[in-house]
């Protein structure tokens, strides 16, 4: 039922109504990206707990910093801007936190692991992931933002700040240093 | 076309994001090109691929009480807002009364009243902000029972 609410308010009046007081209205922005905000933060998180905590504390912040968005632009390419450095700051701070206490050692796993929390387990998925932990940071953000996030390329354009024309490029250069990972691997096996 | 203009619109074509001119036009090179065929068909398997990594679905309740999570939190947030405010004027209108002969004593110099005041309400705000950080911390830090 809710979903047809949200189909008939756009981005721009939700968020046009909450800069009015009507807090109610930023439901309709909460409803429309909450799955793919959640499953970004478990991309870098690995532990659904903490994505929740995550993706809600993003759309809290987001609330707060309504007045500098650009409604011209796409919510959610300004929005991931705010989950990412959230997520980035919490992976930081719980790295330090493992070094100093050896007993919390499995709360954040590195890239390199495969995360039994955030996909279905098959000998594939393995072999892509460990393919992806091998790319560059730059390479590895373009591909979860198209393949695992659902980004459009005028989204990609927008949370990247780079031309829309430049999107298509990036892509192609990260997949297919993507593809040559994993045709290492596929050859060790 | 040649191939290297060819090669990056692979991926539009791949993603669904090309116009019906640019389509037409890459499946023309495609058909003459095995060599650009033969990568379209490597990046069809990798999205393929990518397609077929499942992430692990959120039990429904999770989704269901989303919402109110984040209402809580802007409600809460305007509630440290006004907490902090409160608690400046209070602790400001103490320390004044405190030092109220200090303040009202005209033999005094200005520029120390001024040096006195600033300072007085420079400690007041941080020791509201690091009152308000720890039990926003505390409320928060699942780790907190943790000794380090």
């Amino acid at each position: 039922m809710y979903e047809s609410i949200t189909k008939e308010v756009s981005d721009r009046e939700a968020v046009e109504a909450c800069l009015r007081g009507e807090t109610e209205m930023y439901r309709h922005i909460v409803e429309r990206y909450k799955e793919r905000a959640y499953y970004m933060a478990l991309m870098f998180t690995k532990n659904h707990e903490d994505a929740l905590d995550l993706s809600q504390e993003a759309f809290y912040r987001a609330y707060r910093s309504l007045g500098d968005f650009d409604s011209s632009r796409s919510f959610y390419s300004w929005f991931y801007r705010i989950l990412k450095n959230l997520c980035i700051n919490f992976v930081n701070k719980h790295k330090r936190t493992v070094r100093m206490d050896e007993t919390m050692q499995q709360i954040f796993r590195d890239w390199d692991d495969y995360p039994d929390e955030v996909f279905e387990k098959n000998e594939r998925s393995e072999i892509i992931w460990k393919a992806l932990s091998q790319l560059n940071e730059k390479d590895r953000e373009i591909i979860v933002m198209k393949d695992f996030n659902e980004f459009s390329y005028q989204e990609i354009a927008d949370a990247l700040e780079i031309p829309l024309g430049s999107v298509m490029s990036r892509l192609y250069y990260a997949r297919k240093r993507l593809l040559k990972k994993l045709q290492h691997f596929e050859g060790a096996l | 076309m040649n191939c290297e203009q060819a090669r990056i619109l692979l991926m539009g074509y791949l993603d669904g994001e090309l116009d019906s001119e640019q389509e037409k036009e890459l499946r023309r090179h495609l058909d003459t090109c095995p060599a650009c065929r033969a990568e379209w068909e490597s990046f069809k398997n990798l999205k393929e691929d990518t397609s077929n990594m499942k992430f692990k679905l959120l039990p429904e309740m999770y989704w269901d009480e989303y919402w109110e999570k984040v209402y809580n939190k802007i409600e809460r947030g305007l509630g440290w807002i006004f907490f902090s405010i409160g608690a400046i004027i209070l602790f400001g209108f103490g320390f004044y009364e405190m030092f109220r002969d200090f303040f009202m004593n005209p033999k005094e110099p200005l520029a120390l009243k001024l040096g006195v005041g600033f300072l007085s309400i420079g400690l007041i705000v941080i020791f509201v902000s690091v009152l308000r950080e720890k039990l926003m911390v505390r409320r928060v830090d699942k780790y907190r029972r943790v000794i380090r």
